[in-house]
């Protein structure tokens, strides 16, 4: 293992105007090992929507770092968190992405347990000849330490010593409001689940997410294909696109665009003015979302917004709008489901150009997200050249970055601890500090200092 | 009526222009009005079948979305094109299911095995083509073709070129 210490990974020194990460943060097992026993498998992680288990006895599957989960909702209603994994021999217990069922019975020795995680019964218990110990012991499902709703929003924690949920997620919480408040009945994943993985470190898509500066310069192929298909718009035949009601992003815009909050624990957002059009499928409730929220709220809706929930949650509501869950399976090893997440109730017009808008962007199949992946690849095999291992990424923007907010996040209440207000060229990457910092706050120790 | 021999051409063609980058040749296989399909997984053993309210990998409805995708892919703008992979389409088990003077339905299996230089690592992709096709003056033309993908599980990326 490598002798790291966390001040040669992260060379934070913001009196001298140093941020500068070395490249074995994403590249080097042993930085991965303890990523996921400090991070994934030591603090809060988002698992799903309430919307996945609507029903009495539904549940859901997803993981936890490298840990199975399940996530279910007993007879009463109430949702619970499940280690999916049987106390006799450890095997799955559910094996579905989801379901309904009142029991779950392991397919390998017929252990049951309950919706609730309860066990049930143990196959010929009284033939067993079992120590009177056994009896003392919780044959249950081992339930997640801390699981949390937040708005529909299901967060779980495999270790106890966590903050209260809302603490974790803070003044960014209230950019998750603005994804719930699009419907009064909430928000669901369409159905259809897209996963891709890529050849290259978790961190990277965390850092695309928020990355304003790299979208004209990966992505010319997709923004021509839009000019063209702007300059045909009588021409139904082909899918629309909401960047066209907005120029915030190209080189020759003048003025504030948008811009960059910080939050703590990590959290980021990326947002760009885009206006109140008939482009973006919400259209249709924009008056209804102004009488019950203002106009101020109502159009930060409609605002492009790329939110990063640390570690593994984002939504991006730019060209569509998705929710992705971001599971690492190795250094240069990710795994991304990614679903279309959508208010319920809205018009079939409206989710129907939602759905196409999605796939020509989203989609691993589609014209955008590739040319991001690929280029995490690159990366990631840039990363072996260490003659200089300082990556220089992570200071643009420094002298515009504020303590605090500004106009845009008090149109919303929000606290953010730092804030950047961008013309389409500024393109801050100082939010990426805040990932680090949280990052080298929970791995803290994990190095041996 | 299309035969099964004349139902074989068509598809064996239309993955030969594929595989050797004939982009006009293989647009030209298409009506104008042409749906191209994708769909998604809902659960582990069902594919979307509703493109208006489910999610797909693709959907189209007009050739002129296809062109699209040619000139991105040819464009020499995009990261995930240039240098374009290697592909080979392996066509099978095809069966005309349903053949009217100027309609016919169609099904086959389908393997490609892609090879991305840049990246040195290869890929397969396997699944069913079903296709609507439509007689107009004198050949055949794809009205339709739906791709069900079986292994979903996306290695970076995948393009129309390549499923």
């Amino acid at each position: 293992m490598t002798d790291w210490r966390l001040c040669n990974l992260i060379d934070d020194r913001p009196a001298d105007g140093v941020f500068r990460l070395h490249r074995a943060i994403f590249d080097d097992p042993a930085v991965f090992t303890l990523e996921m026993a400090r991070i994934f498998e030591g603090g809060w992680v988002f698992l799903g929507l309430s919307s996945q288990a609507p029903d009495a006895h539904d549940f859901f599957t997803t993981q936890v770092g490298r840990v199975p989960v399940m996530v279910s909702r007993d007879g009463e209603g109430a949702l619970g968190a499940f280690v999916n994994s049987c106390p006799h021999k450890g095997a799955r217990i559910a094996q579905t992405w989801s379901g309904n069922a009142r029991v779950h019975v392991c397919p390998y020795h017929s252990w049951t347990f309950d919706s609730a995680g309860r066990n049930k019964a143990i196959k010929w218990k009284k033939a067993g000849c079992y120590p009177q110990e056994f009896d003392g012991t919780s044959h249950d499902l081992a339930a997640l330490p801390h699981f949390a709703e937040y708005r529909g929003f299901l967060f779980g924690s495999l270790v106890a010593d966590v903050m209260p949920i809302e603490d974790y997620l803070g003044e960014a919480s209230k950019l998750l409001d603005l994804v719930a408040d699009q419907s009064e009945e909430g928000v669901e994943l369409v159905p259809g689940r897209v996963t891709f993985t890529y050849d290259a470190n978790w961190k990277l898509q965390l850092e695309n997410c928020a990355d304003a500066y790299h979208f004209t310069s990966a992505h010319p192929s997709y923004i021509r294909i839009l000019e063209e298909r702007q300059r045909e718009a009588s021409d139904a035949g082909v899918v629309r696109s909401v960047w066209e009601n907005s120029d915030y992003w190209k080189e020759e815009a003048e003025g504030i665009g948008g811009g960059s909050f910080s939050f703590a624990n990590g959290h980021v957002l990326n947002w760009g003015i885009f206006g109140v059009s008939d482009a973006l499928p919400l259209y249709e409730r924009a008056e209804a979302l102004k009488a019950k929220f203002g106009e101020d709220k109502r159009n930060w809706m409609f605002n492009m917004r790329n939110l990063t929930i640390f570690p593994n949650l984002q939504i991006a509501e730019n060209a569509s709008s998705q929710l992705r869950v971001i599971r690492p399976i190795a250094p240069g090893k990710t795994e991304m489901r990614t679903w279309c997440i959508a208010p319920k109730g809205e018009s079939a017009r409206a989710r129907q150009q939602r759905l196409r808008q999605y796939e020509d962007f989203f989609n691993p199949t589609g014209m955008a997200t590739p040319d991001d992946t690929v280029s995490y690849e690159n990366c990631q095999r840039g990363f072996a050249g260490k003659v200089d291992p300082w990556l220089q990424s992570y200071v643009r923007g420094a002298t515009a970055s504020r303590p605090s907010g500004n106009a845009f996040s008090e149109m919303l209440g929000m606290a953010p601890e730092r804030s950047v207000l961008a013309d389409s060229q500024l393109c801050d990457e100082t939010l990426y500090q805040s990932y680090y910092r949280a990052w080298a706050q929970r791995m803290a120790g994990a190095f041996g200092e | 009526m299309i035969t099964r021999p004349e139902a074989e051409d068509l598809l064996y063609r239309e993955a030969l222009l594929l595989d050797t980058g004939a982009w006009q040749e293989w647009l030209d296989l298409y009506d104008p009005d042409a749906e191209f399909w994708i769909p998604a997984w809902k659960d582990e053993t069902t594919p979307t079948s509703d493109p208006a309210s489910e999610l797909s990998l693709v959907y189209y409805k007009g050739r002129r979305n296809l062109e699209d995708r040619v000139k991105r892919a040819t464009s020499g703008l995009s990261v995930a094109s240039t240098p374009r992979a290697r592909c080979v389409h392996g066509v099978t088990n095809v069966i005309v299911s349903e053949a009217q003077d100027s309609a016919a339905q169609v099904f086959a299996s389908f393997t490609v095995h892609r090879y991305d230089a840049r990246a040195e690592r290869s890929d397969l992709f396997y699944g069913r083509y079903e296709y609507q096709l439509r007689h107009d003056s004198g050949r055949w033309l794809i009205a339709a073709k739906k791709v069900i993908l079986l292994n979903d599980v996306i290695p970076t990326v995948l393009d129309f070129y390549s499923i």
